[in-house]
């Protein structure tokens, strides 16, 4: 979900009794997306291994218990 | 990360929907699905369900209407990306970078505010992102597959 400041997520959070998850910068999730999709639309994409998710992971410092598996 | 045993035709099939989806923002109907690959609609429908058990697409629950092919959406949702002048539909925030991503082509991105609905741009422009913001993931990497709708 997008927000342009932090502290509307927590607002979001309060107004529907949800928890605060993990928060990235737009730029941050730009550099995901094209490590977690670039190869979905080959034809030799045969699904993710979990090293592969934790190699993603680690290139982009996503280490902290929200991301584990 | 998945169990289940895929044939080749249930890969292509898979590819066929993100070729459709991305060239004309919609989902190929059983019919169109099953004469592409000359097989009975019941055969489409068992790949798609193949499909969705490996967690490579994600159906409508209790259906056989495809919903989500990662970071595709088949319906309309507050995730609107614009490639080669057509309307797409994302899963989520980080799902309408992906397309980008994706396809390695520029894409023009409209979402809703989650809270006062009005309409905010960002984009991918030869590569690089255009507009700043932040991306609240609800739940942790875990639960993703149990809940994949409220991710």
């Amino acid at each position: 979900m997008f927000f342009r400041a932090e502290g509307e997520v927590d607002q979001w959070c309060t107004t529907h009794g949800r928890k605060r998850g993990a928060i990235l910068t737009l730029a941050h999730v730009w550099e995901l997306a094209k490590l977690w999709y670039s190869d979905r639309m080959s034809p030799d994409f045969r699904g993710r291994t979990p090293e592969s998710v934790r190699d993603i992971f680690n290139k982009l410092q996503l280490t902290d218990s929200f991301w584990e598996f | 990360m998945t169990q289940t045993h895929l044939t080749q035709t249930d890969w292509n099939i898979r590819l066929y929907l993100y070729e459709m989806l991305v060239n004309t923002g919609s989902a190929p109907s059983h019919d169109a699905i099953a004469k592409k690959f000359d097989i009975p609609i019941g055969e489409a429908k068992q790949a798609l369900h193949r499909l969705n058990d490996a967690h490579l697409i994600f159906l409508r629950p209790d259906t056989d209407d495809l919903m989500m092919a990662f970071p595709l959406s088949a319906v309309k949702t507050d995730y609107q990306v614009r490639l080669n002048g057509v309307d797409i539909y994302a899963n989520c925030a980080w799902d309408s970078l992906g397309i980008p991503a994706m396809v390695k082509q520029d894409a023009q991105i409209t979402i809703s505010h989650p809270t006062t609905r009005e309409a905010i741009n960002y984009a991918v422009v030869d590569g690089t992102l255009q507009g700043e913001g932040f991306v609240h993931i609800a739940k942790p990497f875990a639960e993703w597959y149990d809940d994949l709708i409220d991710t």
